[in-house]
């Protein structure tokens, strides 16, 4: 009930003001080719949907090429944080080594490596799977070194008496307990990931994703479907914010006897 | 500066030395495999070259830096003043922050072909997006930042009448000024993104270094992007460390606030 009366207002507030916006658009009083309103933007989305039916949905196909990008380049950097946090985390010297060529690597834009990229391994997919998974990587070997480095050295003592591998005392010592830190480091990451694989999509992609779609459009000034696209996108992200996020980090707090 | 400061600093550099050189010695015996990564020597060649030869790296240099003092500014100055007016009134705050919030998770990008349509290719779109993408981490932050001001504290200032603009500058604004410096600096962050991302989306832009690097793939020129890139580091970082963790020091030593952790 409390959290009806939370979205009440807001949810109000943005009915109004879409209405209001159709209104103005109708009336010619704001300029309805750039701002299309609210029922146009949906007529256009829409279009995108049955311009190629039966055979398929276009815009299925844009979201699914995006969330394709997204689960491999999301997997592959959150593995090699994982690998590369615990490695950092577990040796000193490595960790000296690594440490400022990470610190100066990080703040680079994904999408600034894009032209880079492009002429190394080409357009589309390879391009923007390894930008967005490289987005992932940084935030999620920062956050997990960070954790292995905060460890308690008499657990790894007591590991190490009681006869566990370096292998064994890396995933049940250290990755346990760097657990909070990992789940910080992937949901920067998935956010930097998911930013970037749109932004890249907008140069690097060839035929289909949300970010090739919103860019087609703005080209031919189709300004409904980049609207479209935008509302899209932010439902895209909620979908993926309080659906995955908060079931992993569930799941994961009930697995590991973690309390918040 | 102190001895262990610099020892600090050495220890630091040595990675980079040690990549560079293996770099360019990969590079030079042919075994990188890829024939358009250049060599750190072929580089510094590139970079000098932009420099002195062609004098161009600094107007790309300029031009970035215009477009982000202006953005980023403007970023600041109405992402401040909005947080404090949806803390401040508690209908603006029910209506505003869980559209402050969806808002936040559109990519910055996002917003170039939005603007693209809107404004077209030039200068005012590539500012605007970086001042979009400032704005809502700023104002967000200092929003929960006054929102965590002990009210104690603003009780108070309003009994010794102390209250309105009086009150936003001199109790509000430092008592959460460690969240309004934290949002100042993942604002910047987001700033440089889009502007770097906007220099290369907006077709009508010829100067920036997000250009440069944009204009590069088109010859192919590796080096070109390396030396934009180098660029991109070392000014974000500049930024980052002279300006906003001085920023931040001078506050907790000035107001006495302690950052957590």
């Amino acid at each position: 009930m409390k959290q009806f009366q939370k979205w009440l207002l807001p949810v109000l507030f943005i009915v109004l003001l879409l209405g209001a916006w159709e209104v103005l658009a109708r009336t010619h009083i704001i300029n309805g080719a750039l701002f299309p309103q609210p029922s146009k933007i949906a007529a256009e989305i829409q279009s995108v949907h049955t311009r190629e039916l039966p055979e398929r949905s276009l815009l299925l196909k844009h979201i699914e090429a995006t969330t394709y990008r997204l689960v491999i380049a999301s997997s592959i950097g959150i593995l090699a944080g994982i690998v590369a946090g615990l490695v950092m985390g577990i040796s000193p010297a490595i960790y000296r080594f690594f440490n400022p060529l990470m610190t100066a690597l990080m703040p680079i834009p994904g999408i600034a490596l894009a032209p880079l990229f492009i002429v190394w391994i080409g357009f589309g997919n390879p391009t923007i799977i390894s930008l967005g998974g490289l987005a992932a990587f940084f935030p999620i070997a920062y956050n997990v070194t960070a954790g292995v480095r905060s460890v308690d050295p008499q657990l790894v003592r007591a590991a190490t008496i009681s006869g566990s591998t370096r292998l064994g005392i890396a995933f049940q010592v250290y990755l346990p307990w760097a657990m909070g830190y990992l789940l910080t480091g992937v949901k920067l990451g998935l956010a930097r990931c998911w930013r970037t694989i749109i932004a890249v999509e907008f140069i690097a992609a060839t035929n289909y994703g949300l970010g090739y779609m919103i860019w087609d459009a703005a080209s031919y000034l189709r300004s409904g479907i980049v609207f479209g696209g935008i509302a899209i996108l932010i439902v895209f992200y909620f979908v993926l914010e309080k659906g995955v996020l908060n079931l992993l980090e569930a799941q994961t707090i009930r697995r590991w006897g973690m309390v918040k | 500066m102190t001895k262990d400061k610099i020892k600090q600093d050495l220890i630091n550099l040595f990675p980079f030395v040690v990549v560079g050189i293996l770099w360019e010695v990969i590079v030079q015996l042919g075994l990188s495999g890829i024939k358009t990564l250049p060599a750190p020597s072929d580089i510094f060649r590139s970079a000098w070259s932009l420099i002195w030869g062609s004098n161009v790296l600094f107007h790309h240099l300029l031009s970035s830096l215009y477009r982000i003092t202006v953005g980023y500014l403007l970023a600041v100055t109405l992402g401040i003043a909005v947080g404090v007016l949806l803390s401040l009134n508690k209908t603006l705050h029910m209506i505003f922050s869980p559209v402050i919030s969806l808002l936040i998770s559109v990519p910055t990008l996002a917003w170039v072909p939005v603007l693209l349509v809107i404004m077209g290719l030039g200068d005012r779109t590539v500012i605007m997006t970086i001042f979009l993408g400032g704005f809502f981490a700023i104002a967000y932050n200092t929003m929960s930042g006054i929102e965590m001001v002990n009210q104690n504290q603003i009780h108070a200032a309003e009994i010794v009448g102390v209250k309105g603009l009086r009150l936003v500058f001199s109790v509000l604004i430092p008592g959460s000024l460690v969240s309004i410096i934290a949002g100042l600096r993942l604002g910047i962050g987001y700033s440089w993104r889009a502007l770097v991302g906007g220099e290369m989306l907006a077709a009508m832009i010829q100067w920036g270094v997000g250009k440069m690097i944009y204009q590069a793939r088109f010859f192919n020129d590796t080096a070109v992007m390396f030396v934009g890139l180098i660029l991109i580091g070392i000014s974000s970082t500049i930024i980052d460390q002279l300006l906003l963790r001085r920023l931040e020091r001078w506050t907790i030593e000035k107001w006495g606030v302690v950052a957590e952790n």
